[in-house]
């Protein structure tokens, strides 16, 4: 995709303060300068960054939520305020690497990234690498990558942003951002916290309830009316961030991120446990920091990074024992703890010459416990000891990247570089990424990749009590894609861009659980994968006069995921089919309308139908989940008054009440509203 | 009954005329217009009604064997895995994440008491049942190693024996003796690793006759027995089987897996046909396969996911 902005953002105008005096939605339109700003270090990227529109619609909205509207990537949820994955291109969760200011975050146990635990306002810039582009930031992303970042405040002074919010479900949301831009320092510190029962009620197909006669003989019956349950939510967030320009062209930086969450595990629609006398839930407490030094020159730019990761994770599964007295079945508990080291140098060479070297270090540590068992020794003990199952491992991870960019031409460029991973005492095969892009005029360009890739087993695929499987080979994989990209725009009046992807990936040794005979699962490397199809999005802006405007983003992906592994037995049915849980086709769109202080911005998502099983059976009941077509709302109203702004937002989420599963059996809710005000002290 | 896949909520019955050779699968959905729930464990045919445990949604249904309707319900379990009757409305209920083994009224449709094992709710658990007079035993499998002795008449815990790491399966023979196959737990298990074992238990005086030691690397289990109890079958990579008498394992299997991945097992009470189930890779239909007494291939049949457990409706 290509790099594309909407133009001045609501966020970043608010920086600017204009609206102050002019509380107007309707935004300037930039021209586009396509050609003669191409940055060296993008050449051939598919990329698509996210405006901070999109990031700063709703306080209460999450990454998950603004990338299923505002992407092309495939968002699986497993209920509201539950666990959100998302994946690119046809591949899997774990295949999608996401970096924060810089450092990864994907669980080292798990591989993946819960999307739903990120909210939206902690995010300055959210940038999607597609495919090989993601070479670029980090190995590892058979799908992807995704960059979230904070940024300092171009507001100088103080600036303040406070929103609350009331919603259903008993939901109240709290957001309170102070910056400080100085000369040289900027500050900027972020809290957001959330609570809610998200005791939805549902229409539950899955259960019937039965009438009887007087003579208690059933005479009818019918779907019940159920509710979500233990699916409480509770989450805050606190980040603080410093930002340090000092003399000769150094920068510093310190980002910190704490996160406590406490979520309910909510139950299936087909369970019949009435969710009263249990505790089901998860907790995490993480700390993310991350300290950073830049420093530029006339023509080079380097920088260093360091960072540390802890995690605190755990799931409590535990049930009245009738006499109020809770009795715990499952405590599972996870410590981890990354170190991370980074350091890159950028040389301009020539003017039409960059080359790129990159250092990034990860130290693992992570202990986790799945459950306790009594150790057989004194299991006929009076006092049994117990022992923990699970695992304690280290491993350090490290990855060398060396690129060289070049404009050959002022309209051909190339980009050719090497990327070489190193995961406990293994070395991956050197990776090769070939980038080139060529302006077929000053409207439009051409762009093509072609890379390899590797993404080593998780802890847990390697070390899991039981079932983890130390001779796990890596997922290989190479890609191909290659793409078009239109931007025209007329300085105030529209703006207009628009892109399309082919893409082609081939991976080996896909890592699927299966279960053992001895009733608990291991990783194999089992699947060959080819996933292809197109990406396309567009966006753009129309100014209809000077009080009103339209803007718009739309995404549409094609997205077959084949299956091309050796039969598991003769009577496999699984080969030449779509993967699980992969929609063959997804689209989202927002469209926003703007008259001076009101806005209505429309959000719509598509996913056509997931497979459950891996022959892509859909004569049962049981074998897909339904296509869906989402639809939300928001309407905004900003007032000025002398000391402030402030702003009204009433969102309406699943505006046609529509019954859907994300995932087969986990209950999404209907129809529901959120209320906001947000206010904006103004410091003149 | 085939599991589906746990969290999925995508279990389902399959249902199989070995007279008409006919199968019809989904039968519970089909019939009741709602899906069967999450991990369906076993079933067993009592006072005219098919009694399915569905584990992972804390619910036992009673269902017409003839229109596959729901007729009953029985809820407010943990996590169900197999119930056993007693008499004409007294059953047992064990599970796993919970040591109370539960006694329920299957006309009431209630839980009526538990019996206390003696474990706690973190690590005690209980599996398949067999009764022999007016004792039931019950195999503890999950980081257990013992089989435990229950008096009917008082619901207590009389005896317990410890047969080896981790029993997974129980069946009883003609002659009344405990079959039960232990899978020895996993290498690196901090509650031990062992070989796998076949024992015969005298029911009388719960003790160990015979252990057959299996081969390192083996993963036997399913244990099954013929209708007069004459023979026992098990899984380990093929199918084998051995009489109740003999006193050494077989050497070679009645059935050889060549390109099948067999999953669970049972056999015709009646005609001594054995039926196989193969979940091929655990997230599609899975087959079942037909064979002589003589382990000769009969026919074949597509079922739902992972087919783990059968229930013969004749032994109603």
């Amino acid at each position: 995709m290509s790099a594309t902005l909407l133009g001045f953002s609501a966020g970043v105008l608010a920086q600017n303060e204009w609206w102050n005096n002019d509380p107007s939605y309707v935004t300037p339109i930039e021209e586009s300068a396509v050609v003669a700003e191409r940055p060296l270090g993008e050449i051939g990227q598919q990329k698509t960054s996210l405006d901070s529109a999109a990031l700063c619609l709703t306080v209460s909205q999450s990454m998950a939520d603004v990338l299923t509207y505002n992407s092309s990537i495939f968002v699986k949820q497993y209920g509201r305020g539950s666990l959100a994955t998302v994946s690119f291109r046809g591949t899997a969760a774990s295949h999608t690497q996401v970096t924060w200011n810089g450092m990864k975050i994907n669980s080292p146990m798990l591989g993946m990234t819960d999307f739903s635990l990120i909210p939206s306002y902690f995010t300055d810039r959210a940038t999607l690498l597609h495919g090989s582009s993601s070479l670029a930031v980090t190995g590892g992303g058979l799908g992807g990558a995704i960059m979230l970042e904070t940024a300092p405040s171009q507001k100088p002074g103080w600036d303040i942003d406070a929103v609350i919010g009331a919603g259903s479900y008993s939901t109240w949301d709290g957001f309170l951002r102070v910056n400080y831009g100085g000369h040289k320092l900027k500050s900027s510190t972020r809290v957001a916290a959330t609570i809610s029962k998200n005791d939805f009620t549902y229409r539950n197909y899955k259960k019937k309830e039965y009438t009887y006669d007087k003579a208690g003989i059933p005479n009818g019956s019918y779907y019940p009316i159920d509710t979500n349950r233990c699916g409480s939510i509770r989450d805050l967030h606190l980040m603080q961030d410093f930002y340090y320009t000092a003399d000769g062209g150094n920068k510093l930086s310190l980002n910190v991120w704490l996160m406590s969450s406490l979520r309910g595990v909510p139950l299936l629609s087909v369970d019949y446990r009435s969710g009263v006398g249990y505790i089901n839930q998860q907790n995490e407490n993480t700390l993310r920091a991350v300290t950073g030094w830049e420093k530029s020159g006339n023509d080079y730019i380097v920088s260093a990074k360091a960072g540390w990761l802890h995690t605190r994770q755990g799931y409590d599964f535990a049930r009245d024992k009738g006499n109020g007295e809770m009795a715990t079945m499952i405590a599972s508990r996870s410590i981890i703890n990354t170190f991370h080291a980074f350091t890159q140098g950028k040389w301009f060479a020539a003017e039409r010459l960059m080359l790129t070297a990159q250092v990034a270090a990860y130290q693992h540590f992570v202990k986790s416990t799945d459950r306790n068992a009594l150790s057989m020794v004194s299991s006929t003990a009076i006092t049994p000891e117990k022992i923990a199952i699970g695992y304690d491992e280290a491993r350090f991870e490290s990855s060398a990247y060396l690129s060289v960019k070049w404009n050959a031409t002022k309209n051909l460029g190339f980009s050719a570089a090497l990327r070489e991973e190193l995961y406990g005492d293994k070395l991956s095969p050197i990776i090769p990424v070939i980038n080139a892009d060529y302006l077929i005029n000053k409207y439009l360009t051409a762009k093509i990749s072609a890379s390899r890739n590797y993404r080593y087993p998780t802890l847990n695929d390697l070390y899991f009590l039981p079932g983890g499987n130390p001779d796990l080979l890596p997922e290989s994989g190479y890609s191909y894609d290659a793409g078009i990209a239109f931007s025209r725009s007329k300085e105030g009046r529209w703006k207009f861009n628009a892109s399309a992807t082919w893409f082609d990936s081939y991976i080996d040794n896909w890592i699927v659980w299966i279960p053992t005979f001895k009733g608990y699962w291991t990783p194999r490397n089992v699947k060959k994968v080819h996933a292809y199809g197109v990406e396309t999005r567009a966006d753009g802006k129309l100014n209809l006069g000077s009080d009103w405007q339209v803007s718009g983003s739309g995404c549409f992906a094609w997205t077959p995921s084949i299956n091309h592994g050796d039969p598991a037995d003769w009577a496999d049915e699984a080969i030449g089919k779509q993967l699980v849980y992969i929609p063959q086709f997804s689209a989202s769109s927002v469209i926003a309308l703007a008259y001076r202080n009101w806005r209505l911005s429309y959000k719509w998502c598509w996913y056509s139908e997931r497979y459950t099983t891996s022959d892509n059976d859909i004569t049962t009941r049981i074998g897909r989940v339904l296509p869906y077509i989402m639809n939300d709302i928001v309407l905004e109203r900003r007032f000025a008054v002398k000391w402030s702004s402030i702003s009204l937002k009433l969102a309406v989420n699943n505006l046609f009440d529509e019954e859907y599963e994300s995932v087969l059996n986990h209950p999404m809710p209907g129809r529901n509203f959120e209320f906001f005000i947000e206010v904006t002290p103004s410091f003149k | 009954m085939c599991e589906g896949n746990y969290m999925y909520g995508n279990a389902s019955l399959s249902y199989y005329d070995p007279d008409e050779k006919q199968v019809q699968n989904e039968i519970f959905a089909r019939s009741n217009a709602f899906p069967i729930g999450d991990v369906v464990q076993s079933m067993v045919m009592h006072d005219g009604l098919g009694w399915v445990v569905v584990n992972n949604s804390g619910v036992i249904f009673a269902i017409d064997p003839a229109t596959f309707r729901e007729v009953r319900r029985i809820t407010g379990f943990t996590s169900p895995r197999y119930i056993h009757f007693l008499g004409e409305r007294k059953a047992y209920v064990t599970q796993i994440w919970d040591p109370r083994i539960y006694v329920v009224d299957s006309q009431t449709c209630t839980i009526t008491d538990y019996i206390d094992t003696g474990m706690d709710f973190e690590t005690g658990s209980t599996e398949m049942m067999v009764q022999i007079g007016k004792y039931v035993y019950v195999n503890c499998w999950s980081y257990q190693n013992r089989i435990l002795m229950i008096d009917t008449e008082t619901d207590t815990i009389t005896k317990e024996l410890v047969v080896g790491i981790q029993p997974s399966s129980l069946v009883k023979d003609c002659n009344d003796k405990l079959w039960t196959i232990t899978d020895g737990g996993y290498e690196g298990s901090p509650y031990g690793h062992e070989r796998a074992t076949l024992s015969r238990l005298d029911a009388d005086d719960f003790v160990i006759e015979q252990t057959f030691l299996f081969e390192a690397g083996d993963t036997p289990r399913a244990l099954a027995t013929n209708g007069d109890g004459t023979v026992i079958y098990w899984i380990n990579g093929g199918i084998y089987a051995m009489k109740a008498s003999d006193e050494a394992l077989p050497v070679q299997p009645l059935i050889s897996a060549k390109n099948e991945l067999f999953y669970s097992l049972t056999v015709d009470p009646v005609n001594g046909d054995i039926y196989a189930s193969d979940a091929i890779d655990y997230t599609q239909n899975g087959i079942v396969k037909r064979y002589s007494p003589e382990g000769i291939m009969l026919d074949t049949f597509s079922v739902g996911i992972n087919p783990g457990n059968f229930c013969w409706r004749e032994s109603m």
